[in-house]
């Protein structure tokens, strides 16, 4: 419960908070939701909390011919308060909505979500079904990464030392249909499993979640049946723990993909 | 017919506040943040404790250095299980030999025997600099083989826990009543159930154990401000390992976070907090993790369920029963085996079946140790004969209400002696479970069922008793060594100089409303509002009066809290109108009225002396007062005896408790098949506690036994894996429901007045268990309609057991085997 | 080790004091600050009951520096009824039974707090999810419930 020693800093710019980034062992504290509980832990006692909060430009959202442009540190309340993305996306405050609890969701944000990439997390699924694009910032300017490639491993992503997330790029929704299903511990808790749809012209694209280190992304046609059997053919290899089995998460994985693509609205 | 006497018609409370929901006295410091919780003492110069622990199942410990620790900055000390073993003795044990060999410490000496187990304290200037101290604290553990199955624990090759005991079994004996042999041979069919498994879990009470503890060197005096709901039994148990006299030991508590019996064993973190006090020469505050509460105690028995036949007639009848019960306490018992005949009590549950045999054993493993988590040990076996009622209904293809309604104990039969000569004393179950059944609409969640789409429907009922006021003879029982019996609780109430009512309790509560449940009886008596009455917050040991069970615990203070007041309030009344009468002229005590703060001659009210003008007399003023009313102090205190005997051991025979109050449920859950998650459609709870003094502070008991109950159901589990750690450590993995969590919960309730309490009220907030009970019916409902005949064979059902039921029926239903005779 | 003046309004009330950057906020509140109304009741951020309003926002402070607090606004249970006299959630919570132990009650009406000036009038299902980040073990949220139903004005 009580962190170690640590150096806190403070930076009003990206570009001094990528130089902070850069130090050995430094880590941005965004919401704060997942990284003080890993600090609580001792799991991981960075030596320098980098704090973004009082950036700048890093928050946000602006809707661009039907696209997002969502700045890293939107809080997921911005997000379900947002009438841009009520608009735009609207699964997105509909999945934000149920992250945790009202006190997360108005700390917690969209960057440290995707940044952390904990396998339950809820926006990586969301990200790779959606398509989204992902911008980084680095000591030698910018680059934008799709959201397939972003996510590399267990808390692992293209993120690296001396860089920075600084906002998320959710395309235009067009014709497409959006859905969400999921199984929590307790009602919104923790994902046991989760599954992101997007159907369009007849074909879903989806991604599971909580099953390996980063999204299982599967299409099929936009039929229940032909997507339970893509989900079966994508033999996922989900782990066991106190809360499922990996044979529960298996078959969890074909019926929510299932029922992400049948209530995709 | 055991001997407990029925007493005197209860005294009807006239005008009352009694029966009325006043607004609760504690309130108003509680929702201003004004509560003073044990982590918001604080002293000048204090040390923070934190616990270096184990991080093995069970492990010998090879070496240990603190040196590192201790050269820290801010470091002021250590404690290690060497001073410990050199300081202390061990605790006293309950149980009989080879158990009674058990050696429990404040830390562990030798050996770790669970994860979470504490080995050494550190103390330094600020939490954080403890907790930084604690990672120099170098430990070399040699691992050991690690029991984490009960039903293991006796296997020849089982890692023995205590090599001073030898033997993992803390308690072991046979419970025999009737002739259940000839009912298994008379009866038309014999139900055989293998195996049924009551489910690790706790109530995990929001705020954590604390203690600030100061030693004063002058006097020898440990001051401990603690949230401990029973201190009076955590003197009995370090006053000799500390070895100093139990009065040296000031427990003060004043607002406690809940209690649900989590708060009743942790003398042993309290012992070495007054150690280091001694030690370090400074005050010592501890406050316990989340994790800690979760790894290092307390949780509720476990509880195994092997070789069940039960005797059953064609209509449903139910004769009789037995069953082989394995208990699980954890790595120490602490206030085990209490817990292996507590459940007798309530040994036939709610049913009327005369032949039951319990071959009870009680073993250690490397778990967390237990404590007497609400609805202690009687939960468990009500839950058994729950599942027997539904599972004979069931098999034998009845309604599981109407086999309920056969086999209920009739209102017309109380109070009734049970086979082990338990006397329930009042109660309606079938009226309670009509009640329960028309909350829900039970005919139209019947036809519900039926007309169901895809979701699969169940219904349960689940019916429990919370028995209240032991007889601690009952521990006899178990060790005819024990020098325990009875039971007792203490008030307090003075009339002070300026006219002022100040009642102390012996009780210790934890959110109950004692204070002003208390002030409602008192005001009754005296003629005043509750307003006027001061009851102190918190127990002080050293002033309060109590008495050696004083504490908050076991679903009494309804009975022996509230006739400990009573008894005082009567006796001050007496001494006010004696001198009252004696100064309005030589009238009778039975001539003067209390009304309104004045003390009148019931022929001429104009002669009336205010409480203060009594109170000034007495306190400052006595040479007016003839000889014959010197003796009058306006100082009372009474010590509630109830009419215990001592049980016949030779026979497992007597009254064990004074009260039973009734519990009945009925819930409409709705499965989604391809999940196995249950969402609870509809929730009824209806009680009958006798005389309710504070309806809603009873309703409010009822819904948070309610709740536990349902968490305890479908989402919280201590769950180890094989090498003794604890998955469910803290609570991201131990799902405490929240409020989108539950269902709105209906009551309804009736009053059977109890014939042994003079106010006919019950102890109640405990609650039996209820809403497993009724959840594991509604499951197996719920599966059976739907053609899958799987048995709830545990008492905990997330999503996936469920699921697997609806899977693969075949498996559970294999465990039940029904044979015609 | 790092130690950082920071300033913060509580209540109403400017404090400036050193703390070190990894003090948990809550234990800021309840250490440095002496409001102890805030209560600690878990170690990973589950329960709620050391929810404060920073800056009108319902927040975990176990879940943020005392530093991040820094220039900011809080709003602590002692700030409620700031001379004594009960406000209407605070009234509401005891004429209705919506507190028994009272350790999650301070976090539970900021909570609530939050609730109704987001929402004044919620309904059952929004009152649950309002006060879903906070944990009670005594009351099973019935009476909770009610009390802020009550308060709402409905």
């Amino acid at each position: 419960m009580l962190l170690s020693e640590l150096e806190y800093a403070r930076p009003e710019s990206v570009e001094d908070a990528v130089k902070l980034l850069s130090r050995e062992d430094a880590r941005a504290l965004a919401g704060g939701q997942s990284l003080v509980n890993v600090m609580k832990t001792r799991v991981a006692s960075p030596e320098l909390v980098v704090d973004l909060n009082r950036i700048d430009g890093l928050r946000g959202i602006r809707a661009v011919d039907g696209a997002l442009e969502i700045g890293a540190m939107t809080t997921y309340s911005a997000i379900v308060e947002s009438a841009e993305v009520a608009a735009a996306r609207p699964i997105l405050a509909e999945v934000a909505r149920t992250i945790a609890d009202v006190q997360v969701r108005n700390r917690g944000t969209i960057g440290g979500n995707v940044c952390s990439n904990d396998p339950t997390n809820h926006f990586p699924p969301l990200a790779a079904a959606l398509g989204a694009e992902l911008t980084i910032a680095g000591s030698d300017g910018e680059r934008t990464v799709g959201a397939e490639e972003f996510f590399e491993g267990v808390y692992l992503t293209a993120v690296k030392p001396g860089e920075l997330l600084t906002s998320v790029r959710i395309p235009a929704k067009g014709g497409a249909r959006d859905g969400w299903a999921s199984v929590t511990l307790g009602k919104e808790g923790t994902g046991i499993v989760n599954v992101a749809a997007t159907v369009s012209n007849g074909t879903a694209r989806i991604a599971i979640g909580c099953v390996a280190a980063t999204p299982v992304v599967v299409t099929a046609s936009a039929d229940e049946t032909a997507v339970a059997d893509a989900v079966r053919a994508a033999e996922l290899d989900p782990p066991g723990d106190v809360h499922a089995s990996a044979e529960y998460r298996r078959h969890l994985a074909e019926v929510l993909a299932a029922r992400a693509v049948g209530s995709a609205t | 017919m055991s001997e407990t006497t029925i007493a005197p018609t209860p005294v009807e409370l006239e005008v009352g506040y009694a029966g009325k929901s006043i607004p609760r006295k504690e309130d108003g410091r509680l929702v201003q943040g004004q509560g003073v919780f044990a982590d918001d003492v604080k002293r000048h110069g204090m040390g923070y404790v934190h616990f270096v622990r184990a991080p093995y199942g069970h492990a010998r410990i090879v070496s240990l250095d603190v040196s590192k620790a201790e050269a820290l900055e801010g470091v002021y000390g250590t404690l290690t299980p060497d001073e410990v073993a050199e300081l202390t003795d061990p605790f006293f044990e309950l149980t009989t030999p080879p158990g009674s060999q058990i050696k429990d410490y404040a830390l562990a000496v030798g050996r770790v025997r669970h994860i979470g187990e504490p080995v050494v304290a550190v103390v330094a200037a600020s939490r954080e600099v403890a907790r930084d101290a604690a990672d120099l604290v170098e430990v070399e553990y040699e691992p050991l083989d690690v029991l984490v199955d009960a039903r293991r624990a006796q296997d020849e090759g089982a890692p023995i826990l205590h090599d001073d005991a030898g033997t993992n079994v803390v308690w072991s004996g046979t419970f025999d009543w009737g002739d259940v042999d000839g009912a298994l041979k008379a009866a038309d069919r014999v139900v055989k159930i293998k195996e049924l498994h009551f489910d690790r879990f706790s109530s995990t009470p929001l705020e954590c154990s604390a203690a600030l503890v100061e030693y004063d060197r002058g006097t020898g005096q440990f001051t401990l401000h603690c949230n401990h709901q029973m201190p009076g039994v955590a003197a009995i148990w370090m006053g000799p390992a500390l070895r100093v006299p139990l009065d040296k030991l000031r427990f003060i508590t004043q607002d406690i976070g809940g209690g649900f019996g989590n708060k009743i064993t942790t003398h042993t973190y309290l012992t070495a907090c007054c150690l280091l006090a001694r030690k370090l020469r400074r005050p010592i505050q501890w406050t316990e993790w989340r994790t800690d509460q979760h790894t290092a105690n307390a949780h509720g028995n476990e509880r195994w369920f092997h070789d069940i036949e039960v005797a059953v007639q064609n209509d449903g009848t139910m004769l009789g029963f037995k069953v082989t019960a394995l208990d699980d306490c954890g790595a120490f018992p602490r206030y085990e085996p209490l817990g292996c005949i507590i459940w007798a009590q309530v040994t036939p549950g709610l049913y009327r079946w005369r032949n039951i045999r319990v071959d009870f054993t009680q073993v250690v493993t490397n778990k967390s140790p237990v404590a007497p988590n609400r609805g202690y040990s009687r939960m468990q076996q009500l839950w058994l004969t729950e599942r027997i009622c539904d599972i004979v209904a069931h098999e034998l293809g009845l309604d599981p209400v109407e086999v309920r309604k056969r086999n209920y104990i009739r209102t017309d039969e109380m109070p009734y002696e049970t086979p082990n000569g338990c006397v329930y004393d009042s109660g309606d179950y079938a009226r309670c479970l009509d009640l329960a059944l028309e909350l829900i609409d039970y005919e139209s969640a019947r036809a519900q069922q039926a007309a169901s789409n895809g979701k699969l429907i169940g219904i349960g009922i689940g019916s429990t008793l919370d028995s209240g006021t032991n007889n601690f003879g009952q521990s006899t029982l178990l060790n005819p060594e024990l020098q325990f019996s009875g039971n007792n609780e203490v008030a307090t109430i003075k009339l002070d100089i300026f006219g002022e009512i100040v009642l102390t309790l012996g009780t210790v509560p934890q959110g109950q409303g004692h204070e002003t449940v208390a002030s409602q009886v008192a005001a009754d008596i005296l003629g005043v509002s509750p307003d006027q009455i001061h009851v102190r917050p918190g127990h002080d040991s050293y002033w309060n009066s109590h008495a050696g069970f004083s504490g908050t615990y076991a679903s009494q203070f309804a009975v022996t809290g509230l006739e400990a007041v009573k008894g005082a309030t009567e006796k001050l009344s007496l001494e006010i109108r004696r001198l009252a009468g004696g100064v309005l002229g030589g009238a009778d005590p039975d001539d003067v009225v209390l009304e309104g703060g004045f003390a009148k001659r019931a022929d001429n009210p104009e002669a009336a002396l205010p409480f203060m003008a009594c109170g000034a007399i007495v306190n400052a003023n006595n040479a007016v007062l003839p000889p014959e009313l010197r003796d009058i102090t306006l100082n009372c205190r009474h010590v509630y005896v109830p009419p215990f005997t001592m049980p016949d051991f030779d026979r497992k025979f007597g009254n064990l408790t004074l009260t039973y109050a009734t519990q009945i449920h009925a819930c409409v859950v709705e499965i989604d098949p391809e999940t196995g998650h249950v969402d609870i459609l509809d929730y009824a709870a209806v009680d009958d506690c006798g005389i309710r003094i504070h309806p809603q502070i009873v309703e409010g008991q009822v819904h948070g036994a309610t709740a536990h109950a349902i968490g305890a159901a479908l989402h919280e589990t201590f769950a180890y894996d094989e090498y003794g750690q604890l998955l469910t450590s803290n609570f991201y993995d131990y799902h405490v429901p929240h409020a989108l969590d539950l269902p709105e919960i209906k009551t309804g309730h009736i009053e059977s007045p109890s014939p042994f309490s003079s106010l006919g009220t019950k102890g109640m907030g405990e609650g039996g268990g209820a809403a497993i009970h009724a959840i594991c019916a509604a499951i197996q409902d719920a599966l059976r309609r739907a053609g899958k005949p799987a048995i709830v064979n545990d008492s905990f059902n997330p999503p996936e057991r469920v699921w697997r039921m609806i899977q693969t029926p075949e498996e559970t239903a294999a465990l039940v085997e029904v044979t015609q005779q | 080790m790092s130690d950082h003046t920071i300033g913060v309004s509580v209540n109403g009330e400017r404090y400036e004091r050193e703390v070190e950057g990894r003090k948990l906020l809550v234990h800021f509140l309840r250490d440095d600050l002496d409001l102890t109304g805030t209560h600690v009741g878990c170690d990973t951020g589950n329960c709620g009951a050391c929810t404060v309003l920073l800056d009108g926002r319902a927040v975990k402070s176990c879940m943020l520096l005392a530093v991040q607090a820094d220039g900011a606004d809080l709003t602590t249970v002692e700030g409620l009824a700031p001379d004594g006299e009960l406000n209407t959630l605070q009234r509401a919570f005891s004429e209705h039974h919506g507190l028994q132990c009272g350790y999650c009650t301070p976090g539970m009406l900021l909570s609530a707090t939050y609730l109704l000036a987001q929402n004044p009038k919620p309904t059952e299902e929004e009152i649950r999810r309002g006060i879903q980040g906070n944990i009670c073990r005594c009351t099973g949220y019935v009476n909770i419930v009610r009390a802020i139903t009550a308060a709402s004005g409905q």
